[in-house]
């Protein structure tokens, strides 16, 4: 049995939403299945919040072992760094984070929020807000870069606005089994952080063949004109489908890059920033001085059932 | 006579929701509503592009981000006065039905019903069959409302990509097509829902069950088979009954709606002036009269909140909110107090049943008034009605494959100027009114459903809905409070929904 527990701090809920939303594994099967036993959820228990109170006095007395810790929300440190815009029990939620993490095994940041600082940390930032680890792109959250939870993990960061669901049930059943959980350079898990949105979109061939949408509601690709951050961002959202059924550029959405450090961009988010006719910001590890050659040579070889955006979505 | 004050905190609750009770007796004679947390949002919409609402809004909410963005996407499209296809009202509605369903069983089976297997209860006759229906991951309303909860969102990701959290109402309508793909695909999920809720939930058929007009024809029906009364509304119906939930948590009586689900075929009007399927209004508790309603009656109030005071109300337009955190005077929350023409207000699926004029919630109403129990079984009786009315729209949709879903604008800039977008979330009206200036966002207020229910007292010294809805309740034990769980759970709770917008200081923006 690993116990969980799970507290929001400035949070929109959104991933304990998506959490009920996971089906491979679900919740339940977590509880079922992969012997996980909540100690406090804040959506799901039923137990009194005196019975927090103690859950929590009785971890910070070494009495109960918290094996996994999953915050969810942004650290909020206003206003002028008391953190009591996010109180508890009479003192800033921050603190109660800074200590129940030194007695987990593990501490799981859930959510962009939590690992970054996410859509509460966009500029003007009104109440000084920060993920447990990072500050947006560099380090400087609420722990030391050099912090270590008790089994000697960094943050585990589960970023995404939300996270993806299968996203948590699936790492949270590798902590719970013991299977060794990778990270990348950002102490996101590997196995869920390793391809971008754009591999698996459908609207791929029309990327590849250079046709592209300028207004939205059609087919093609919404990379040069409508902000489209697929191929950049890495998300399994093309990889293992949203709510088994679908992705946001599937559906003719942009990917806003959001399980990125610095989502949400400070500019408009609906268009692609260009110099000249090509994106400020092109597809990981491809050579501006190249892209442009390729892309009219692409679009001269685009067959006319792609050139006519015939295909269906 | 021994005065205490009590601290109470509530669970299964969206956000941090503090109640500060001062007990007589056993006895509420005060109550604040604490809103602990402050976010900031809407002071991070200002300088931004008018778009970045659609992306940015629906982050307000986890639980009701497809109202957020339908609500933002509405104020954009009177700004510019944009039309929208048929199709894509017929989506957006559907979409939105989905969500509601989806908080609805959430709320109900999840947060709710399950202060019935509280210990406190463990001697009543009903306990162990309200434990194999209710209790979290093991009773079987529990679980079925885990898995169509989940499913039902389903819906929403088909057209929108994913829930929570999608983009996909864009000014002029949506971003994919009726296709009939998606159609079936939404068919299918929701007639797998309908056959759970006609046999677990309501044990008829859903046809049959909406027929039900009055509050004596619905006990007929309860008593009238076995499986009546041990399908889960009818477990709710009694325990919730035998608990006395009938007698408690009544709170304001003045209700308000804003309507909802727009007339497909009124995409040329301005939304402010589309007929809505679900009727728009205001109902006074006092007179029993229902009024049209007129967005320029509301205004809030900041007189015990913790922002920069100014007398009286205001308008969001005019709206002021500046954080201004004074822990230790008589101010004591994060929510501002709107006001309906100056009137205290409930909102949520009772107020709209009762505004839209629901046969069998009117015939409760006016027998009992509007009880902690008759607010939880409007909601549910909402289900019903809303899987029904999704049957119909996805029938529509079904015959418009082809059919246009936007119109794209002409330009992608917004002109300068004000528009606001009004709609009904799960839990009630909920607004937003946004200035843009120069092409980008100057003001952007937002007022919730839940700002309405946890407002606190405002500059006449009022109580706000839920404060009131406790007063006079006594309290058997005030440090485990189960009754005032009851009560406001009944409101579906949302505090992250209380969100606050700042227009004191312009956001500096960094552009190439
Ligand atoms: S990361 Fe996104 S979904 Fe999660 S709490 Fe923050 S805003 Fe909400
Ligand atoms: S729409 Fe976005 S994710 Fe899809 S192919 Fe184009 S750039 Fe890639």
């Amino acid at each position: 049995m690993k116990s969980l527990l799970w507290l929001q701090t400035g949070s929109c809920g959104g991933d304990t939403m998506s959490v009920l939303c996971a089906d491979s594994p679900s919740l339940e099967e977590l509880i079922d299945h992969f012997g996980i036993r909540i100690l406090w959820q804040p959506s799901l228990s039923t137990e009194s919040a005196a019975s927090l109170e103690r859950t929590i006095d009785a971890i910070l007395a070494d009495q109960l072992a918290l094996d996994i810790f999953c915050v969810e929300g942004s650290i909020i440190c206003g206003p002028n760094g008391s953190g009591m815009f996010d109180p508890y029990r009479g003192r800033a939620k921050m603190d109660w984070i800074r200590r129940l993490a030194e007695k987990a095994g593990v501490l799981v940041a859930i959510g962009t929020c939590a690992a970054f600082g996410g859509v509460h940390s966009a500029p003007p930032n009104p109440t000084d807000c920060l993920g447990l680890q990072f500050d947006k792109t560099t380090g400087g959250g609420l722990l030391a870069d050099s912090w270590r939870s008790r089994l000697g993990l960094p943050v585990v960061n589960l970023a995404g606005c939300p996270t993806h669901p299968n996203t948590m049930t699936k790492t949270l059943a590798m902590l719970a089994t013991g299977i060794p959980l990778e990270l990348d350079h950002l102490n996101r898990p590997k196995l869920f952080f390793n391809t971008t949105v754009h591999q698996g979109c459908t609207r791929n061939e029309y990327h590849e063949y250079d046709v592209e949408d300028t207004s939205f509601g059609g087919n093609a690709c919404m990379f040069f004109n409508l902000g489209c951050q697929g191929p950049m961002t890495m998300a399994v959202c093309n990889s293992e489908l949203w709510n088994g059924r679908n992705s946001k550029t599937r559906a003719g959405v942009p990917c806003f890059g959001c399980t990125s450090p610095d989502f949400p961009l400070d500019r408009d988010l609906f268009l692609t920033e260009k110099i000249g006719p090509i994106p400020v910001n092109l597809p990981l590890g491809v050579e501006r001085a190249n892209y442009m050659a390729y892309k009219s040579l692409a679009h001269d070889a685009a067959p006319e059932r792609v050139l006519n955006k015939k295909m269906d979505t | 006579m021994s005065s205490r004050v009590v601290r109470i905190e509530l669970n299964r609750v969206e956000g941090d929701l503090d109640f500060e009770l001062t007990l007589q007796d056993r006895v509420v004679v005060d109550a604040r509503c604490i809103g602990s947390l402050y976010r900031g949002f809407e002071q991070i919409m200002i300088g931004r592009k008018p778009m970045d609402a659609l992306v940015i809004t629906p982050r307000i909410c986890g639980i009701c981000g497809t109202a957020q963005l339908n609500a933002a996407v509405l104020a954009l499209e009177q700004l510019a006065n944009l039309q929208v296809p048929a199709t894509a009202l017929h989506i957006r509605n559907l979409c939105l039905m989905a969500e509601t369903v989806q908080s609805d069983l959430r709320q109900s089976f999840l947060f709710f019903t399950a202060d019935f297997c509280h210990s406190k209860y463990a001697g009543r006759p009903w306990y162990e069959t309200a434990v194999s229906a209710f209790l979290p991951f093991k009773g079987w309303a529990h679980k079925g409302a885990l898995e169509y909860s989940r499913q039902m969102v389903e819906i929403v990701a088909l057209f929108g990509g994913q829930w929570p959290h999608s983009s996909y109402m864009l000014p002029g309508g949506v971003t994919s097509p009726a296709s009939p793909r998606h159609v079936l695909n939404s068919l299918s999920i929701l007639n797998k829902a309908i056959q759970w809720f006609e046999t677990r939930i309501i044990a008829t058929e859903l046809d049959q069950w909406l027929a039900i007009q009055t509050n004596s024809e619905f006990f007929n029906w309860l008593d009238g088979k076995p499986g009546h009364s041990d399908s889960a509304i009818g477990l709710f119906t009694r325990i919730g009954r035998d608990i006395g939930l009938q007698r408690l948590g009544f709170g304001t009586p003045h209700m308000l709606s804003y309507g909802a689900y727009d007339h497909p075929e009124q995409g040329d009007k301005p939304s402010a002036l589309r007929d809505r399927r679900y009727r728009a209004g205001f109902l006074n508790g006092d007179s029993g009269q229902i009024l049209p309603f007129d967005q320029t009656k509301v205004s809030e109030h900041v007189r015990f909140s913790w922002f920069q005071p100014y007398s009286g109300g205001r308008h969001p337009f005019q709206g002021q909110t500046i954080p201004d955190y004074q822990p230790h005077t008589d101010r004591y929350t994060w929510c501002k107090a709107p006001r309906y023409q100056d009137n205290v207000v409930q909102t949520g699926p009772l107020a709209d049943a009762l505004i839209d004029g629901d046969p069998l919630i009117t015939s409760f109403y006016q027998s009992e008034k509007g009880s902690a129990w008759l607010r939880q079984f409007a909601r549910l009786r909402r289900t019903a009605k809303l899987l029904a009315d999704m049957r119909e729209i996805l029938g529509e949709l079904g015959k418009r494959s082809g059919s246009p879903h936007i119109i794209p604008p002409h330009s992608s800039e917004f002109p300068d100027g004000e528009g606001y977008g009004l709609v009904t979330a799960a839990r009630g009206g909920l607004g937003h009114w946004l200035q843009v200036t120069d092409g980008l966002i100057s003001r952007y207020q937002v007022v919730t459903p839940t700002a309405w229910n946890a407002s606190p007292k405002d500059s006449e010294g009022r109580h706000g809905h839920w404060e009131s809805s406790l007063l006079g309740l006594e309290i058997d034990n005030p440090d485990d409070p189960v009754e005032v769980g009851h009560i406001i759970r009944s409101h579906d709770p949302c505090l992250v929904c209380t969100v606050h917008m700042l227009d004191s200081d312009t956001r500096i923006s960094i552009r190439p």
